[in-house]
């Protein structure tokens, strides 16, 4: 495969960076093929890590020959050794089994994901990075513990090695005949939206006990929940204003969306410093980490099934397995409701209908907080409350800088997600 | 469960397992050295230990240290501050056990942080039950393992390091009546290499912490291995080759380890420690460091940069360690007599400030505590050919305390908030190993983390931000270094570059505002970038580039080929 080639995929995260040169590292043979680990290296002296799955020097990974060798592989727990290193394939639960069909999931984004007979998904990481991939250790984690609104892991496959220890690729069930929360959101907004709001509740509700689940292992070191430090706030605060002060620093003259904030860095600056006075951040779990409504499908049988739990792709693997206070992921729902609401007049010309939001969210929040573990939060509503505002502000935040960078028009979403923070919370955080 | 656990749990502290293979990870690293008795205090007993310090790698991760290097942790009797080892099998109570040791380097790894240590090859404490056996008597099967003489005449072109508390490298054994030979305090004996049992011994010592997961060694006081009459016993050929001993175990047995060599000389003599590439990864460069101080005071850049001209280039596989500050005084050894008259007369007003060949005290109080000359120094550290070594402490303006003896007074407890005991600790105030500063300017109420951490112009949020940019541009560890001649001594400005990626930096040394022009024509047609703003400043040409300077100011500038104005590469 040639080195254009490469970078010029969905899936290579690095286009803005400027392409020094690409060697493959190490080739594994898997039956006909060969697994790939090849390096990519940019002009300033740094380098990413890429799986490749090559046969006559063209990417096959959606070969249906290489799917069902790596099923195969994996239902008889094999190891393929290499003089360089070890490619370890395991299955859990029952084994998969033949398989017939074979089709690519569409929709690639940094990885590659395949439909096994419409009942297992198979998904390759492209970019590689050191350590257990989080959604290998989080989807093996809830499996086994019985958790039932997951796509249950049913294998995996990874490269241990002098080169570097990473998971390759997870099997895990699909889920057919299910709309993701983004789709139904809209849809309802057009047709039912008083439907969404028990809906959201439902979720809300499954989000917390997805948390309390993550949380209930206090003696297993990667998931054990931690009381957070004593500078932990300080921290988190810190962090989010310097991000606040980096976007307030670059917001561009010419977008009209932006005069609601324009000029108020300083106060939202300051809301931030009030809001992370709370006294305690309660614990910090291991977690979603990308939670919005495209994560999660309502299956067939109205079950919501959350998905995708590698983290924000963006985010370096150390940072995507960082225990973290389950109420981020909370604020990135909310703050997917804010986009839904607005996606529908933008996309649809449907407004949501007045307090609509506001209706989603105390259900989606009551629901929440019926199925978590108390122990998780901060002591107090007024905590728990003030946290999640931090996280969406941080979320808010970083929404705006994408949107200026990739759609200008739509950063009126965070805009006001940002002033809603600075106006709707004005007496009780003073 | 198909997973194989027990493999896993025994592989859980590795690099290899947290860490793509990155043979020259230490050459973009920054570094934090932690006192860890000073650091913090998870067990409430007055002393910081392994509990605390895993406690508080969210802070270092946040700040962006890449690999901290731990002072000592191994039993001792603390005579030397730890470097008097009795065990090298043993963590020192204090500090916990060697499950604790492992559970933190497993923090780390997880966290993205690497861990090195001090080893101290040299010597042992005179406590170590190889002494003791080897002192019992003249038969005794460990006599050999350390150095021994009827007289006290041998090796006597040996300098005397510790001259303040030490007459003679010799010190009589009253029960056995021999001399035993020791280039620190007497009680620390020297081992003795040119016994090949001590050399494999120490190389097994080394295998039991990098089999715990650490990943490598600051090797402590090196070039003293080996004696040889008639010789200064410094830097002796024996010496390098025993180091390039461990190097090869090292590299066939733990990929990605470092060798980090202290060895306090000039920096013609340090390279030697680099081998061919084939003995230690990195050594502090020792004598730029009271040169960045010299320039400061004087108000010229000409020490640093006849330091720099001096220094051999290096293996591409090797890499210098910068510091301003560390937990030792701020050593004098390589200066001129004139020099250090100097320094002294300058940085030590008060007698109690001197210590053997230095200065016992930290960074901001060396520079009274002047937030620009801070931030000057920091920014020639960060710019020049190195990885830069932060000092405990020193993030956040921390003072010393010239009161306590030797060099406590750079090592009193990490200041984390304005709570009792600074946060460092739980215990009673009467239970703390040192107490904390107290005192208006540098005291524990006004320099904390959890106050600079909330203030948006501290120094702590400065440094974080500083070591971003740093860490964002491989250059700087990675890239060549070349000196700007300019017709103003108070201007050091020099480029670095790496692949296309070409920086200039310019640093005004004097506490007065300065002019400098620059012959910046071999990058004609490009526009300097300011890298901490990106403000594009106007078009380098034909003519000397001008460029004004606020006192104790700096600029560090990307320098840009502009794509729209450049001829096409292929006409």
């Amino acid at each position: 495969m040639e080195t254009a080639d490469l970078t010029q995929q969905r899936w290579f995260g690095s286009k803005s960076q400027d392409v020094a040169d690409t060697k493959v590292l190490e080739t594994v043979p898997i039956d006909e093929f060969e697994l790939a680990i090849v390096e990519v290296s940019f002009h300033p002296g740094t380098h990413e890590l890429y799986q490749l799955v090559l046969r006559d020097d063209e990417d096959a990974i959606a070969d249906p020959g290489f799917a069902r060798e790596l099923v195969r592989l994996m239902d008889s727990d094999s190891d393929v050794e290499t003089d360089a290193g070890t490619v370890e394939f395991r299955h859990t639960g029952d084994p998969i089994g033949e398989v017939a069909d074979v089709r690519p999931m569409g929709a690639e984004q940094s990885n590659s994901s395949l439909v096994l007979d419409e009942r297992i998904a198979l998904k390759a990481y492209r970019r590689l990075g050191a350590g257990p991939n989080p959604e290998l250790e989080v989807l093996r984690f809830l499996t086994e513990r019985g958790f039932e609104n997951i796509a249950a892991l049913r294998g995996w496959y990874a490269h241990t090695g002098r080169l570097i220890d990473a998971t390759l690729g997870i099997a895990q069930e699909f889920v057919p005949g299910s709309a993701d929360g983004w789709d139904l959101a809209l849809e309802d907004l057009r047709t039912n939206p008083a439907r969404f709001v028990e809906r959201a509740r439902e979720l809300g509700d499954v989000t917390g006990r997805m948390h309390s689940a993550l949380a209930s292992d206090a003696t297993d070191p990667a998931f054990a929940p931690e009381e957070t430090s004593a500078e932990s706030l300080g921290l988190l605060n810190a962090t989010v204003d310097e991000e606040i002060e980096q976007v307030f620093l670059q917001l561009p003259d010419d977008v009209p969306e932006l005069a609601p904030i324009r000029g108020r860095g300083q106060e939202v600056r300051e809301r931030l410093s009030l809001l992370t006075t709370v006294g305690s951040a309660g614990r910090v779990i291991r977690h979603h980490g990308d939670y919005h409504l495209g994560q999660v499908l309502l299956g067939a049988d109205d079950r919501w099934i959350v998905l995708d739990f590698e983290g924000e792709p963006a985010r370096t693997l150390v940072e995507r397995r960082r225990k973290r206070s389950p109420l981020r992921d909370v604020a990135g729902m909310l703050r997917s409701f804010a986009y839904a609401a607005s996606a529908s007049r933008i996309l649809h010309d449907t407004p949501a209908p007045a307090g609509w939001e506001d209706e989603v969210r105390s259900a989606f929040l009551q629901g929440y907080l019926a199925g978590v573990d108390q122990r998780l939060l901060p002591p107090g509503q007024a905590a728990v409350e003030r946290l999640i505002a931090v996280f969406e502000l941080e979320k808010a935040v970083y929404e705006l800088r994408y949107e200026l960078d990739n759609r200008p028009d739509w950063a009126s979403i965070p805009v006001a997600g940002i002033r809603r923070l600075l106006e709707i919370d004005s007496e009780e955080a003073a | 469960m198909t997973l194989d656990t027990e493999r896993q749990q025994h592989e859980v502290s590795s690099p290899s397992h947290w860490f793509e293979r990155d043979p020259l990870w230490f050459k973009r690293a920054v570094f934090y050295e932690i006192h860890l008795r000073g650091f913090f205090d998870g067990n409430d007993d007055g002393s910081g230990d392994f509990i605390g310090l895993t406690e508080k790698l969210d802070y270092l991760a946040w700040l962006g240290v890449d690999c901290i290097w731990l002072l000592p942790m191994y039993a001792s009797p603390l005579r030397d501050g730890g470097y008097d080892i009795a065990d090298f099998y043993a963590i020192h109570p204090d500090y916990g056990t060697v499950d604790d040791f492992e559970r933190f380097i497993t923090a780390a790894h997880q966290r993205g942080i690497r861990v090195i240590a001090d080893l101290v090859m040299n010597h042992t404490s005179s406590d170590h039950p190889w002494f003791q056996e080897a002192r019992s008597s003249k038969d005794s099967p460990k006599r050999d393992w350390y150095v021994w003489s009827d007289t006290d005449e041998r090796y006597e072109d040996a300098r005397i390091i510790f001259v303040d508390t030490e007459p003679s490298n010799w010190t009589f054994d009253q029960h056995t009546g021999q001399y035993y030979w020791h280039r620190f305090f007497s009680h620390q004996p020297d081992l003795n290499y040119d016994n090949p049992e001590v050399q494999q011994a120490m190389l097994e010592a080394l295998r039991f912490w990098l089999d715990l997961g650490l990943d490598g060694f600051r090797l402590d006081a090196v070039p003293y291995l080996f004696e040889r009459e008639g010789t200064n016993g410094e830097n002796l050929a024996e010496t390098h080759d025993y180091l390039k001993l461990v190097r090869k175990t090292i590299d066939e047995e733990y990929p990605d380890r470092v060798l980090l060599a202290e060895a306090n000389q000039w920096p013609e003599d340090v390279v030697e420690y680099f081998g061919d590439g084939d003995e230690c990864h990195m050594a502090f460069h020792f004598p730029v460091m009271p040169r960045m101080f010299m320039a400061l005071r004087r108000e010229d850049a000409t020490p640093i940069l006849e330091i720099l001209s001096r220094t051999p280039e290096i293996p591409d596989n090797c890499q210098w360690g910068l510091f301003l500050r560390n937990h030792d005084e701020l050593t004098l050894e390589m200066v001129t007599d004139e020099e250090r008259d100097y320094m002294y007369s300058e940085y030590a007003k008060d007698p109690r400030m001197k210590l053997n060949l230095g200065i016992r005290r930290r960074l901001a109080p060396l520079l009274d505590n002047g937030r620009d000359e801070i931030e000057l120094l920091t920014a020639i550290m960060f710019s020049l050919p190195g990885s830069p070594i932060l000092y405990y402490g020193d993030e956040i303006a921390m003072g010393d305390n010239v009161y306590l003896g030797d060099r406590d007074g750079v090592r009193t407890p990490m200041q984390w908030t304005g709570d009792r005991n600074g946060g460092f600790s739980r215990a009673d105030f009467a239970q703390l190993y040192a107490p904390p500063l107290m005192d208006p300017v540098y005291g524990f109420q006004a320099v904390n983390v959890e106050a600079q951490l909330r203030t948006p112009t501290s120094l702590l949020r400065w440094l974080r931000r500083f070591i971003a940019l740093r860490k964002e541009h491989p250059v700087f560890g990675l890239g060549s270094y070349e000196p700007l001649t300019t017709s103003n001594y108070k201007i050091f400005a020099h480029i670095r570059k790496h692949a296309d990626d070409v920086v200039l930096c310019v640093h005004n040394v004097a506490r007065s505002a300065q002019a400098v022009e620059l012959d910046l024509s071999a990058y004609q047609g490009r526009h300097p970038v300011e890298m901490f703003g990106r403000t594009r400043f106007p078009r380098i040409g034909e003519l000397p580039y001008l460029l004004t300077l606020a006192p104790r100011g700096f600029y560090w500038f990307l320098l840009e080929e502009d794509e729209d104005e450049e001829p096409d590469g292929d006409s």
